[in-house]
């Protein structure tokens, strides 16, 4: 009698809960697991050492049945581009042994995707370097150990990025990202109201600006990355600067022991500078919450120009129209008399170029992954990140290509009439600017995060705005108009890239800026 | 003389009546204008273009209110839509939204009905408690519970499962469904209405609780039925929060229609200048709704005041 | 009948009395009972095999296999384990730290999750809690059919129990869903995010091994909230107080704008003689109809920086530069943000409330117009001292719901305002209403025991509100008296 029904149905749920935990796939756990005979024998999987794509000839091989997927997420607007890429490769390998899915993400969120259930996240994924060491701290990637990927990484790419794609895993360095986009900010202007020579100097924009009764120039987002033209600005004739960030560093709990520093008087200076200029009715323009866009539309006439990457291309094409966009380099602006004042390291006069991070795109791999593909992943991504691969993206979906002297190839395809004079420009200009950035240091999830989308640039927008920070709170920066009050809040800025929280409180004396 | 005093009394009154009229009038036109304008912006956007006829850009989010050019090219560039690599999109947006709101409707109404029953008609030991702990239970925002829930799915295959990723539409459909019957306060309140005593001669007549709610109680409540079958309807086509986390990022083949008009709008995918075919799609989405709203009117009425007025 | 004779019966016993008398049942039912009872005990379903009711002793023996084998065999779902191994894992003391690294094959193990150590673990008890369950009906079924042997009566057979289903036991059919339903989905997955109040889970700053591992610790969180250390006390202790009293002012003027809107509009549209009502009310719905991420979209647009709006003003000279309404940017104003949402809010709210009292204005009993009449008062005093006392008293319990409904209003203003403007240093912005932080602090941030903190805060007031005015209700005390 009694609760029949009630039996009934917790029978069911009971019933299927255990079944399908029975059926919970095999990467999920986390065992050293009993199938480590069949693939992962690195010895004879490695048939492709002779270097990457074509080496392996049809006739050579033998081919291996179809034994599963690797699941690989790259970039929306690159998913069909290697979707192609990838079955072309399929059908070239026999011997792979694998089909593979490719799926485009979010770019935006991918990282939080990944992190909040790795296990069912793609095999490989692809993220900016900046989110390895968050992604190897939350083990969602697992290292690259193939001697050939090892190699080709070394040999293709340049030092700036090698310094990034490291990480610690269990006490030990490992190579964890594979670059293979490239990406740093440059200007996208409109040309109908700019002049060539007016887009080199902040100063130029500023007198089209007055000429149109709009902004000069505004920014994707106001948050470390966008805004890292103003902080990682550099001396125009020697490429110089007192920024440091994580120099010689390594992580340690409770922050880095490296050295960073901000409130240099160069610093201090260009901090003053964007103020005024900032405060100038046709100067700096925050992000708009419409969208830079919107500010861009010729339409609209927000602002003549605005400093983004590769990937703003279709939408700045979009907004201004082919034939009016216009694409430079980051410009350079003059310090004047009154942002130099009472500071000894620089002088009025003095022209600085707005910095970059020039960051890449790495492929990773998914430490949930099941280790029999761990061998054919690399294979994979090898071949993925080969130069003809990179070379090929930027023919068809216009990433600019990570690799030492892309450069060449770049200038080649233009000269050859392969691409636009914008499509171009825009790679172009990025491999310019790279040489005036530095690739986003990275160290924890909670140091980068705090300087580069939380506190970081919050403080820089309070001081560019001269107001307080924070409104309410512990450490209260009272004004930041003088160069006392500026130093302050470069002082959080720095102490924030060091600890990843905000200091207590001020010291007495700020530690003298080296 | 007394009857043409009260005459002029009445025409007096009668004027003031028409002015008082006229005045309501006035004012009822205001606020309609009022509460049209930002509807009618978003189905003027659906067909605003975005292309000068010479083929130029003219870009999406603009300053004027009526669009210069008016064309359906937005509701063709939103079904031949490929997002995020999922060719026509939109419309498999629609499909399995669809599924999910009619299957979660059947379950749903179920729930509520059969709890809102129990509780109002049957004594029974554990009646009141119940009713404190669904009224407590209720009070935590239901995102807090998201990321247990997704493991909970995740653990029996309906979510989160990259072989079968259209297993997660199952986990929705029990993610949102499972809550129903908590919320069975409105039914509640429309049953309490029903005389006891029909339940009572019932029963001496031998009739069986089953029979009494099949045969006299089911048939009373149309009202409440076509209410809490319109809300669990509506339900799907308007979260946003649950179903991407659910369905997962990785599948926007099997997002909701909600999700994917976001999505147009607030992520990475948005660097396209959706903003038209977005208002589009809000059109497409909200005529059926609008529709269902407009027939099924008296009935939400009545469920409304069932809920919210029980003396 | 019966049951309405019992239960006043059972309720005078006081709750020592019946604790005792449950266990007295106990041992009454293991000495008394029959071998097949006793077996029952251990064997599920033994008692029913032994009155050879086999269906239901068979069911009774499924349950209890699948329940042990779950316990014993602990399935395991992203490498965490259910079963026994999940209960003891609730401590948290056996999690650990992987990381190991081999070359060639990959990870050889990972780092504990810690938060589904926790989730599992409640799972794991409420699995207990359903053997028990079901244990005592086991038993209790069994000795039933000892007790009907010894009067003589037959065992009840499968089908019996399936008619009693329809009849008395109709509630245990109706409800047994809903409660299954809602304790897997709803009940254990909000006292696991309770639990982690008592945590320090917090996935932006865990230690540098990984963001799995945490560990309970106690009311140090509490403790924070007053000294305003860590992060969570930071938040916490400065931005509760200006979050809950902005909850309070938007969920007052909210209700009450909506509430006497809605009441006023429903008069204009059912004044007598006035043509199109029909057409008009349809108008007003379409706001009701329109799911809320469209129309507050729509208005967040409108109101853009390029909206017409905007464009609007500065077309005309009202402003130079574009007005931030909805607090979208960093330094927009907070008062005007928080003005605009109550004001959209209306647009939104004041038809749900046109809707229902439109039906209770048309039966407001025709007399007491009548004697309002003869005694010579006007429209309006009329309005003040019939219809508007009629309507409030009609709707009081609706002004309460839509009260504790407009505190939880996460469309209106996530829509809207997105919290904004924000505060640097800070998760909850100016016009963050409780809920509202509640998500950007647990999904968007994921510091999950300050969500838990301020959850456990919020609860404790909606409750409070809640429970005493539901309480005081018509509806609850006098809940009997219309039947």
């Amino acid at each position: 009698m009694k609760k029949l029904t009630a039996i009934l149905l917790m029978l069911a749920m009971v019933v299927s809960l255990f079944s399908a935990c029975g059926l919970t796939d095999p990467n999920a756990t986390a065992t050293p697991a009993q199938n480590n005979n069949s693939q992962a024998d690195p010895g004879n999987t490695n048939p492709t050492q002779n270097n990457n794509t074509n080496a392996t000839t049809a006739g050579s091989v033998t081919p291996v049945p179809i034994q599963g997927t690797i699941r690989l997420w790259v970039g929306d607007e690159s998913a069909e581009f290697y979707q192609k890429i990838c079955n072309q490769y399929v059908q070239d390998h026999p011997d792979f042994g694998y089909e593979i899915e490719v799926k485009g993400m979010d770019t935006g969120s991918v990282a939080g995707t990944i992190t909040n259930d790795p296990s069912a996240a793609a095999d490989i994924y692809t993220v900016a370097h900046d989110n390895i060491g968050k992604l190897v701290s939350t083990q969602c990637a697992k290292p690259i150990t193939d001697q050939a990927l090892i190699d080709q990484v070394l040999a293709d790419n340049p030092a700036s990025f090698q310094n990034v794609i490291y990480s610690t895993v269990g006490g030990k360095q490992y190579l964890c990202g594979v670059p293979y986009i490239s990406q740093a900010l440059f200007l996208y202007y409109n040309k109908a109201l700019v002049t060539d020579e007016q887009a080199k100097t902040f100063e130029g924009l500023q007198e089209a600006a007055k000429a149109a009764g709009t902004k000069a120039i505004t920014v994707t987002g106001d948050d470390g990355f966008n805004m890292s033209f103003a902080l990682l600005a550099t001396k125009a004739s020697d490429h110089s600067t007192t920024v440091k960030i994580y120099q010689g560093a390594e992580a340690v709990a409770g922050g880095s022991k490296g050295t960073s520093n901000c409130q240099g008087d160069d610093t201090v200076a260009i901090v003053r500078w964007l103020q005024a200029f900032a405060a100038d009715p046709n100067g700096f323009k925050w992000a708009s919450p419409d969208g830079w866009d919107a500010d861009l539309n010729k339409e609209n006439k927000g602002v003549l120009a605005v400093i983004g990457g590769a990937w703003h291309y279709n939408t700045a094409k979009a907004a201004l129209g082919e034939t009016n966009l216009g694409i430079a380099m980051i410009p350079t602006f003059t310090l004047t008399a009154e942002a130099t004042e009472g500071l000894s390291g620089v002088s009025a006069g003095d022209v600085y170029r707005g910095g970059t991070f020039a960051d890449c795109k790495c492929f990773m791999i998914n430490a949930y992954s099941d280790q029999t593909k761990y061998v054919k992943e690399q294979e994979l991504i090898r071949y993925l990140s080969s130069k003809e691969v990179q070379n090929q993206s930027y023919l068809e979906v216009l990433n600019v290509p990570a690799y030492v002297g892309a450069a060449d190839f770049i200038k080649q395809c233009y000269d050859e009439g392969k691409v636009t004079e914008s499509q171009y420009n825009l790679a172009a200009m990025q491999v310019s600017m790279a040489e005036w950035g530095i690739p986003q240091p990275f160290l924890t999830g909670t140091l980068n995060t705090y300087y580069y989308s939380k506190n970081g640039p919050a403080v820089f927008r309070a001081m560019i705005d001269k107001t307080k920070y924070p409104t309410t709170g512990d450490t209260i920066l009272a004004e930041t108009e003088s160069v006392a009050g500026i130093r302050k809040g470069l002082y959080l800025i720095e102490y924030l890239w060091m600890h990843g929280v905000n200091p207590k409180s001020f010291p007495a004396t700020l530690p003298d800026p080296a | 003389m007394s009857n043409s005093g009260k005459k002029i009394k009445y025409k007096s009154q009668s004027r003031s009546r028409r002015v008082s009229l006229g005045v309501t009038y006035l004012i009822l036109i205001i606020l309609s204008v009022i509460w049209l304008i930002p509807l009618l912006w978003i189905v003027l956007s659906a067909f605003r273009c975005q292309y000068h006829p010479d083929g130029t850009f003219i870009g999406t989010v603009t300053s004027d209110y009526f669009p210069k050019y008016v064309g359906l090219k937005n509701f063709k560039d939103l079904f031949s839509m490929t997002f995020a690599g999922v060719p026509n999109a939109f419309g498999k947006w629609v499909l399995n939204t669809l599924i999910i709101a009619i299957v979660c409707c059947i379950i749903s109404t179920f729930l509520v009905l059969s709890v809102g029953y129990c509780m109002s008609k049957l004594k029974f030991k554990l009646r009141k408690p119940f009713m404190n702990i669904s009224m407590i239970i209720g009070l935590f925002p239901s995102f807090m519970s998201m990321i247990a829930i997704y493991f909970l799915l995740k653990s029996i295959g309906l979510t989160g499962n990259p072989e079968h990723p259209e297993y997660s539409i199952i986990g929705l459909i029990l993610a949102y469904s499972a809550g129903a019957g908590l919320g069975f306060q409105i039914a509640k309140g429309f049953f309490d209405v029903i005389p006891n005593a029909l339940v009572e001669s019932a029963k001496l007549d031998g009739c069986t609780s089953f029979k009494i709610f099949r045969q006299i109680i089911l048939p009373l409540a149309k009202p409440i039925i076509i209410y809490q079958a319109l809300m669990s309807f509506t339900g799907p086509w308007m979260d946003f929060i649950f179903a991407k986390v659910i369905i997962g990022a990785d599948n926007p083949r099997y997002w909701t229609v909600s999700v994917g008009l976001y999505s147009m709008l607030f992520s990475a995918f948005a660097d396209k200048n959706l903003f038209t075919q977005f208002a589009a799609g809000c059109v497409i989405v909200a005529i059926p709704i609008v529709t269902l709203f407009m027939f099924l009117q008296k009935y939400y009425v009545e469920g409304v005041t069932a809920g919210a007025v029980k003396g | 009948m019966s049951s309405k004779t019992k239960v006043p019966k059972k309720n005078k016993l006081s709750l020592p009395e019946r604790i005792g008398k449950a266990f007295s049942n106990f041992g009454k039912r293991f000495v008394d009972g029959s071998l097949g009872t006793k077996l029952s005990h251990f064997i599920f379903g033994a008692g029913n095999f032994y009155h050879k009711q086999y269906i239901k002793g068979f069911l009774f023996l499924v349950i209890q296999v699948a329940i042990l084998a779950f316990m014993i065999l602990c399935p395991e779902v992203n490498g965490t384990p259910y079963g026994w191994k999940a209960l003891r894992n609730l401590s948290l003391k056996y999690a650990t730290e992987g990381s190991e690294f081999d070359p060639v094959l990959g990870f050889v193990s990972f780092n504990s999750d810690c938060k589904l150590m926790v989730l599992f673990g409640f799972v794991t008890i409420a699995v207990v809690a359903i053997y028990f369950l079901v244990w005592n009906m086991n038993i209790q079924s069994s000795y039933k059919a000892d007790m009907d042997k010894k009067i003589g009566k037959k065992p009840t057979t499968f089908t019996e129990d399936l008619k009693e289903l329809l009849d008395r036991k109709f509630h245990v059919l109706m409800l047994t869903p809903t409660c299954i339903a809602a304790t897997v989905f709803t009940l254990l997955p909000t006292i696991f995010m309770i639990s982690l109040a008592f945590s320090t889970y917090n996935q932006q700053f865990m230690n540098e091994n990984g963001t799995n591992l945490f560990h309970w610790n106690g009311l140090e969180n509490f403790k924070a909230v007053f000294t305003g250390e860590g992060i969570l006390g930071f938040e916490i202790r400065n931005r509760f107080l200006p979050v809950l009293s902005w909850t309070f002012i938007w969920a007052i003027f909210a209700t009450l704008t909506c509430y006497f809107g809605g009441i006023i509009l429903a008069l204009l549209i059912n004044k007598k003689g006035l043509k199109g009502k029909k057409f008009f009310r349809t108008i007003f719905i379409l706001t009701i109809a329109v799911p809320q991420f469209i129309s507050l979209l729509a208005v967040r647009n409108l109101l853009g920086e390029y909206g017409p709006i905007n464009s609007l003003l500065m077309n005309i000279g009202a402003t130079t530069q574009p007005i931030g309404f909805l607090g979208l940017k960093p330094g927009d104003s907070e008062s005007l943000a928080k003005f605009m949402v109550i004001m959209i809010n209306m647009w939104v709210g004041i038809p749900y409330t046109m809707l229902m009292t439109s039906g209770i204005l048309m039966n407001i009993p025709a007399d007491l117009y009548e004697a309002g009449r003869v005694d010579g008062a006007s429209t309006t005093k009329m309005f003040f001292k019939i219809t508007l006392p009629y309507v409030i008293f009609i709707t009081t319990p609706y002004l309460i719901s839509s009260f504790v409904g407009n505190m939880n209003a996460f469309n209106s203003i996530f829509l809207l305002t997105g919290g904004g403007p924000t505060y640097t240093g800070y998760a909850a912005g100016g016009t963050d209403l409780l809920v509202t932080w509640l998500y950007k602090v647990t999904i968007d941030q994921g510091w999950y025991n300050t969500g838990a903190v301020i959850g456990i805060f919020t609860f404790l007031i909606t409750a409070t509100i809640t429970l005493v005015t539901y309480r005081r209700s018509k509806a609850y005390n006098e809940e009997d008296t219309f039947q």
